[in-house]
């Protein structure tokens, strides 16, 4: 177990090393989340379209957007496997001495590092709208853990996507037709009250959903009520992910 | 004795029936230098593959120190260190990094983990570049410190699939002196497959020739060259023409297996120039041939390939004997 542990903690920190010699990504895909708060969020402020029980809307859509930033970092992270398996990393890896399952989430949680400091950029950007995030550092604390968490899960995912298709082309095409539906079809824009029928179901085992829901108690309307259902439908969301995406994952070199 | 690599009728085949390996047996003593030869496609890296557990053999078994590859794959990974044919680097972070990163991987002791990646990094002359970002590497240092990333745990058995592709000759050397200075200071077994006989020639205690996923041949450098049993040996003559009384006489000697003459030059292949050349002397004396200049042309490591490896997949190389190297040359290693 420590063994394990001590393996996501190198990859973790290998992640963070690679951010630093390298920011771009960080701020280019900043840029949509960005634009989400900006023009959307402040354009539907105004109208009011959206029954959002008293919240502003920007301030509804905040974690919302937070999230669908972690997912656009998660989900494409199969791209670095993809790239990592053309040239000889994965092999290497796969030749160390480290169970698959510390190597996948390793893999997995950097996705999360990453996702953290693209969430990191958006808070200032919402602060300057004026969306009033909860004063409460433990909560804050809290939606910082879940975000990460959530991370883990959609980017092993990713990984058992980028396994099975194993080339870039294959890769980019799925990616954005997991993306957007899981974004759609989920409270992150609007209530699952105003959906049609068929997609609340959806939007029931979208784990996108418990994610938002509980970033949005923790972080603006403090409204707890469902977290313990939250946490435990993340929870079994990431084990599933990392069990499969473990056993797919040496299909990735073959 | 544990053979380093000891494999037994080892089969892979991939999905659509390719048939990677067709049965390999294989035994690599610890300590050696192995050089694993044959032509594109011929099952080197599949080979590789499968002995540091990368996937698993499709029947057959394979044992590396004595643990198996397939039941004891946590444990073989222990005692091996891998450099991929690819470049298995992180290019966007530094060279004590990525070393760095892989001692963490591999749970040496944070104590010394500093000063183990130093002595490595110096020790494969790394030492002034280890703050600059891998992607600004050249084809060599990244091989250097791939080498370094797979020794940081001092393995027992390094594999390497074709470790100096793309090198220039200096490079070259430079890895083949590092290489070489680990089998001398920690007993390292080295095993690798190459396209370049003049490595194999020069730094492998054994060399082994895999085709159309079999092996076809292996013993050391010495004995595979010695195997073709055709050295030349050239006779520069002055003006007199052979005749063939002569001609028949060196015909029929032991261990002769041709006579070709030309204008003034006589062309004698034989088994072994050393043994050979007195008696074909004896000849030309007493059929007074007088004789200007005598060179003898031994084969070389590409001859033996050629004459193992040289023919197209699946043209009658299933017909080939497949056994190791028996003979006189037995015990000549390598100068």
């Amino acid at each position: 177990m420590n063994d394990s542990l001590r393996v996501v903690l190198a990859m973790m920190e290998l992640e963070l090393r690679r951010l630093r010699n390298d920011r771009t990504e960080v701020y280019t895909r900043a840029v949509q989340p960005v634009l989400w708060l900006v023009v959307f969020g402040t354009v539907f402020s105004e109208i009011h379209a959206i029954p959002t029980n008293g919240v502003p809307y920007i301030d509804f859509i905040t974690p919302g957007v937070m999230l669908q930033s972690v997912l656009f970092v998660a989900v494409l992270y199969g791209l670095t496997l993809v790239w990592e398996r053309d040239t000889g990393i994965l092999k290497k890896l796969l030749v160390a001495p480290a169970s698959r399952y510390a190597t996948v989430i390793g893999r997995s949680m950097s996705s999360g590092v990453r996702a953290i400091i693209q969430v990191l950029i958006v808070i200032p950007v919402a602060l300057l709208l004026g969306v009033r995030f909860i004063p409460n550092p433990a909560y804050f604390v809290a939606a910082l853990a879940i975000l990460f968490v959530i991370s883990g899960g959609f980017a092993a995912l990713s990984i058992i996507v980028a396994s099975l298709l194993k080339t870039r082309e294959r890769f980019m095409g799925i990616g954005q037709a997991l993306i957007l539906p899981l974004f759609f079809a989920s409270n992150a824009l609007y209530p699952i009250a105003l959906m049609p029928h068929a997609l609340q179901l959806v939007a029931a085992f979208n784990p996108l959903t418990y994610a938002v829901d509980a970033v949005r108690g923790l972080m603006i309307t403090g409204n707890l009520a469902l977290l313990p259902l939250d946490v435990a439908v993340i929870a079994f969301f990431d084990i599933l992910m990392f069990a499969v995406a473990s056993l797919s994952f040496r299909k990735i070199i073959e | 004795m544990t053979f380093a690599i000891a494999t037994r009728g080892l089969k892979k085949v991939y999905k659509g029936s390719v048939e990677a390996l067709a049965g390999v047996d294989l035994d690599v003593k610890a300590g050696d230098i192995f050089a694993l030869l044959g032509p594109n496609g011929a099952g080197k890296t599949t080979l590789m593959r499968i002995l540091t557990t990368q996937f698993k053999p499709t029947s057959g078994e394979a044992h590396i120190f004595g643990l198996d590859v397939v039941r004891e794959g946590a444990e073989v990974r222990k005692v091996i260190g891998y450099v991929p044919q690819e470049t298995s680097v992180w290019s966007d972070i530094n060279g004590y990094e990525n070393l760095l990163i892989y001692a963490k991987i591999y749970g040496l002791p944070s104590r010394s983990r500093k000063e183990v990646i130093y002595d490595m990094l110096e020790s494969m002359g790394l030492r002034a570049v280890a703050g600059q970002l891998v992607k600004n590497y050249s084809g060599g240092m990244i091989r250097k410190l791939e080498i370094a990333c797979a020794m940081l745990i001092r393995p027992k058995i390094l594999f390497l699939d074709e470790p100096t592709l793309g090198l220039d000759p200096a490079a070259r050397i430079a890895v083949w002196e590092k290489l070489t200075s680990f089998k001398e200071e920690f007993g390292t077994t080295v095993f690798f497959s190459t396209h370049y006989m003049d490595e194999a020639n020069a730094y492998s205690d054994e060399v082994a020739i895999i085709n159309v996923g079999r092996m076809v041949t292996s013993g050391t450098a010495e004995e595979l060259k010695h195997s073709l049993r055709g050295e030349l040996i050239k006779f520069s003559l002055s003006d007199r023409r052979v005749d063939e009384h002569t001609l028949g006489r060196i015909r029929g000697l032991e261990r002769v297996n041709s006579v070709v003459v030309t204008d003034s030059t006589l062309n004698v292949t034989v088994e072994d120039a050393e043994t050979a050349l007195p008696g074909v002397m004896d000849v030309l004396r007493s059929g007074e041939i007088s004789v200007v200049r005598i060179a003898t042309t031994k084969p070389t490591l590409d001859d033996v390939f050629l004459r193992y490896a040289g023919t197209m997949r699946g043209s009658g190389a299933g017909a080939r004997t497949t056994g190791r190297v028996e003979g006189e040359a037995g015990g000549n290693r390598r100068e």
